[in-house]
């Protein structure tokens, strides 16, 4: 073999976690020095696993690996770290109650004479190296008042603060708009050209085709061998990832809507930092059609969403479903009217991580009759339910004892979806429901909001992945500023460009042609 | 996968855990006495064991004393179980343990049923003040969201100083020399499973079969789940629909009426009068036996036990040897340490999991390979 410039490699990786699963069997993995390297597979595939033993996170079982020519030993991640290895995970790793220059100094601070952490110099380090590495962050701003896509630039400056020459990035656009992930691939190009080695995980086939120079194919913990980006074509990727022929534009007859389900009037919300993130939202959803709201991130669509799950107070207006309030109510109650969420952070609201996989989707539905006999629950149902919804919805696990947190990415998010669609809601909310889901399951999940919105469904999406709101929704709202700025009651003529203009607020519909929205 | 082998695993370790921590013991007592090996002695086998000058001979008075010695703590472990599996770092267990045990003094000594209903009675009435008074600390914490800690703690005092108020002002029996109260009426004691002096009531009787209540109650109804998941991630809980202030207070309401019926059983059990002047401890105990048991009630009688032994095994190592029996905190800290580290002997776990992994993975190989070759 021709001796190549390998930054990496890792040979003959195997991981068995604690609870016997093998998650990597056998992986060759070698990255050239200063190109940008994809890892892509299937949900549970093992990447994010072999990704956090070339990181330290995770002891390997087997096999070597050797960084810059040196066999290391990667106990830890302060020994990656002073290998030059830096990694943003999946799930962000940030302190929420802490400013963006905290979190980039976090467990190295520099600290003013031995004892008192140096809060200017933290600043300092931050600007710095934002205008070097061209990420620009506030440092002042508490890292739970920033956007997704700021997030993801600290975690990136993070890594390359602490000195990170080969940057592992897991998933870093799952969470990111359309522009968003421009200008992050404009960001990780120059680093690129600055000598930064990247290894790039994500489930979206274009994104891999427009950065990556070569790219490692996982199935089942095992490698699927590695490819040139630019001599295999996106089928080909999918096929070897999935094993079959992936189809992901959604097949679906024209919606017939009758009768509107959710009513959402005068909407306003100022919060707590004087913003008007809400200003007079009004829009209906009505039966058996997909209402899509497409708008860059941090333009309303996360706090309507919360607001019509009582999860936060509006300052004023009303929204009601088929006549009911659901504003300011219980969540158990407006559960009982038959709406369902898939939560934009799943982390936080989706599941409850050391719980079962059986405990985690059943937890709208375990007071019912049907899972309870007397004072005690009918375990016979609830096992059935959910390995019913374990086989539905393919969620890759050893049984459903395991834990949810023990899942990968993709299968958590699997487990929300499963749930909030299996409950036979009559209006769905889903927020960014294919966050993070291999192109499979994708495929699947959208067949499946189809097939509720056509069985008579109501369904609410919110999705940052552009072709996704287009593709899937039957009509669509912009967000802009915390109004809706356009509507359009049929989305297959729209393109994108002319979508990207209302969502930079370039363009708005008048309010004539945006009130049509608010059927009765 | 052979999940036997990984059961044995766990026994094992807690095994090597509870030897890790004598260890650590023996090298105090070896440091501080001048008489280590008789200590030792008293402390690891005083509990079960006579020294006889024929030899060791087995002490079945030890073992009813140390069964009779978990009676009250088991409930508040239970109890503590319940509250810490939602979340609820209420430490009021000890105050309403003094105050079933006051409570169900007087019904036994003021209600005069003559029938075996009277314990029941008594005990009732305990636990049912036990569930109300936690309902402060509870409601504080819904209504206000005043820290559950803070308000069971102060709880604790309050309830012990207005128990002692009660008994020395309005309910003392003036003709004993200490304080106590009237002699509780026979028809209310609760009797012991063998008549031996030992203090083994029916109550241990009762204990068991509140574990195997509590256990149904967290795992298999749907008010336990909802503690449960509540105790895991309350704004997840609050997302599915569930009741969440309700099953915060649900959980202290049952952790007050579990601890009163210790508190009560104790008492009617054990004394003839109502004469503790100062909180009992055993809602202390019941922390540490719900933190050994990982809040699971099936769990409790073992760690219960444990605790039981080791008080016992330090009182007679200070009764017979040099050693303070402070020394049980020394051996209590350590045990703690090498049960809470995760990781204590994960590399030899790990060893059997990648084993039975690889078992599984050659086996499938196998049966896809024989399954290929008979279709051929
Ligand atoms: N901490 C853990 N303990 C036990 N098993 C785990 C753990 N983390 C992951 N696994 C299992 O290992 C397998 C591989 O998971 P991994 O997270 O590497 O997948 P992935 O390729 O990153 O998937 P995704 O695209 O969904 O993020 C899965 O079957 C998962 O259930
Ligand atoms: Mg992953």
């Amino acid at each position: 073999m021709e001796q190549e410039d390998f930054v990496v490699q890792m040979k003959g990786i195997s991981k068995v976690y604690p609870n016997g699963i093998a998650a990597n069997q056998h992986v060759d993995f070698f990255v050239r020095k200063g190109e940008i390297h994809a890892l892509m597979g299937e949900n549970g595939a093992g990447k994010s696993t072999l990704m956090k033993i070339l990181f330290g996170l995770e002891e390997p079982t087997d096999g070597e690996i050797i960084v810059n020519g040196e066999q290391v030993h990667l106990t830890s991640p302060s020994v990656a770290i002073s290998k030059g290895i830096g990694m943003v995970h999946q799930h962000f790793m940030l302190v929420p109650s802490l400013t963006v220059a905290e979190n980039i100094v976090l467990g190295m601070a520099p600290k003013k004479s031995g004892i008192i952490v140096d809060y200017k110099k933290a600043v300092e380090i931050t600007e710095e190296n934002a205008k070097r590495f061209n990420l620009l962050v506030d440092p002042n701003a508490k890292v739970m008042d920033i956007p997704v896509g700021m997030k993801q630039k600290v975690e990136i400056l993070k890594a390359l603060v602490r000195g990170a020459r080969i940057l592992i990035l897991d998933e870093p656009t799952a969470v990111l708009t359309t522009q968003e992930t421009g200008e992050l691939f404009k960001e990780l190009v120059s680093l690129k050209e600055q000598g930064f080695t990247i290894v790039f995980i994500s489930h979206k086939l274009n994104e891999i085709k427009q950065i990556t120079d070569r790219l490692t194919i996982m199935r089942n913990g095992k490698s699927m061998g590695v490819y040139e980006t630019a001599g295999i074509s996106e089928a080909e990727i999918s096929r070897l990832m999935v094993g079959r022929d992936v189809v992901l534009s959604v097949q679906k007859e024209k919606s017939k809507p009758e009768g509107s389900v959710l009513k959402v009037r005068d909407l306003e919300y100022t919060n707590k930092w004087n913003k008007k993130v809400l200003d007079g939202v009004s829009f209906s959803v009505r039966r058996g059609e997909i209402l899509g709201i497409a708008g860059v991130e941090g333009n309303g669509q996360r706090e309507l969403v919360e607001m019509l799950f009582s999860l936060n107070v509006p300052d004023a207006g009303t929204a009601t479903v088929n006549g009911e309030n659901i504003l300011q109510t219980e969540q158990r109650a407006i559960r009982e009217k038959g709406v369902s969420l898939v939560p934009e952070d799943r982390m936080v609201y989706g599941i409850a991580g050391p719980a079962t996989i059986e405990e985690n989707v059943i937890s709208d539905r375990y007071s019912k009759k049907q899972f309870n006999k007397g004072a005690l629950f009918n375990v016979k149902g609830i096992h059935s339910e959910s390995d019913h919804l374990i086989a539905d919805y393919r969620i890759l696990c050893k049984s459903r004892k395991q834990q949810v947190k023990m899942l990968s990415g993709g299968n958590i998010q699997k487990v929300v979806v499963a749930r909030e669609l299996s409950s036979k809601p009559k209006l769905i909310i889903a927020d960014q429901p294919t966050r993070g889901i291999d192109v499979g399951a994708t495929e699947f999940i959208r067949a499946k909001i189809v097939e509720l919105s056509r069985a008579g469904a109501a369904v609410l999406l919110v999705s940052a992945d552009l072709n996704e709101v287009i593709e899937l929704s039957d009509s669509l709202i912009v967000m802009y500023g915390g109004k809706i700025v356009a509507y359009f009651d049929d989305t297959s003529q729209l393109d994108d460009m002319v979508m990207g203009e209302y969502m930079l607020g370039l363009k708005h519909q008048t309010d004539e042609e945006i009130r049509r929205v608010c059927y009765e | 996968m052979s999940n036997r082998r990984l059961l044995v695993f766990n026994i094992l370790r807690g095994v090597a855990a509870i030897m890790l921590a004598l260890a650590v013991a023996a090298v105090f007592i070896f440091l501080t006495s001048k008489e280590p090996l008789t200590a030792m002695k008293y402390l690891l086998l005083g509990p079960l064991v006579s020294f006889k000058a024929t030899g060791l001979v087995f002490n079945s008075t030890g073992l009813f004393t140390i069964l009779a010695a978990m009676i009250p703590t088991i409930f508040t472990g239970l109890a503590v179980c319940v509250m810490f599996s939602a979340n609820q770092f209420n430490l009021a267990g000890e105050g309403v343990v003094m105050l079933g045990g006051f409570v169900g003094a007087l019904c036994g000594i003021y209600l005069k049923i003559n029938s075996p209903l009277h314990p029941v009675v008594c005990v009732l009435v305990a636990a049912a003040v036990g569930g109300v008074i936690m309902l402060i600390p509870a409601l504080l914490k819904v209504k206000l969201g005043a820290s559950e800690m803070v308000t069971s703690l102060m709880l604790n005092y309050i309830i012990m100083f207005v128990v002692l108020h009660f008994l020395n002002y309005n309910f003392a029996d003036r003709t004993k020399g200490s304080t106590q109260t009237y002699p509780i009426l026979d028809t209310a004691r609760i009797p012991e499973i063998i008549a031996n002096g030992t203090k083994l009531t029916w109550g241990f009787v009762i204990a068991i079969i509140f574990v195997v209540l509590v256990a149904l109650f967290m795992y298999r109804t749907k008010w336990g789940y909802a503690i449960r998941m509540i105790g895991i991630n309350q704004s997840f809980a609050k997302y599915s629909g569930m009741q969440v202030g309700a099953m915060i207070v649900l959980s202290q309401v049952i952790g007050g009426v579990l601890s009163g019926m210790g508190g009560s059983i104790e008492v009617l059990g054990r004394f003839n009068s109502f004469l503790w002047k100062e909180l009992p401890g055993y809602g202390w105990a019941g922390i540490t036996i719900a933190i050994l048991a990982k809040n699971n009630p099936i769990f409790v009688p073992f760690a219960a036990f444990f605790i039981a032994y080791l008080n016992k095994g330090c009182q007679q190592m200070a009764t017979y040897s040099d050693v303070p029996s402070e020394m049980i905190d020394i051996i209590q800290a350590a045990i703690f340490l090498f049960f809470a580290a995760e990781q204590f002997l994960a590399k030899y776990r790990q060893k059997i999991v990648v084993k039975n992994t690889q078992m599984d993975l050659a086996n499938q190989a196998k049966a896809a390979a024989n399954a290929e070759g008979g279709s051929h």
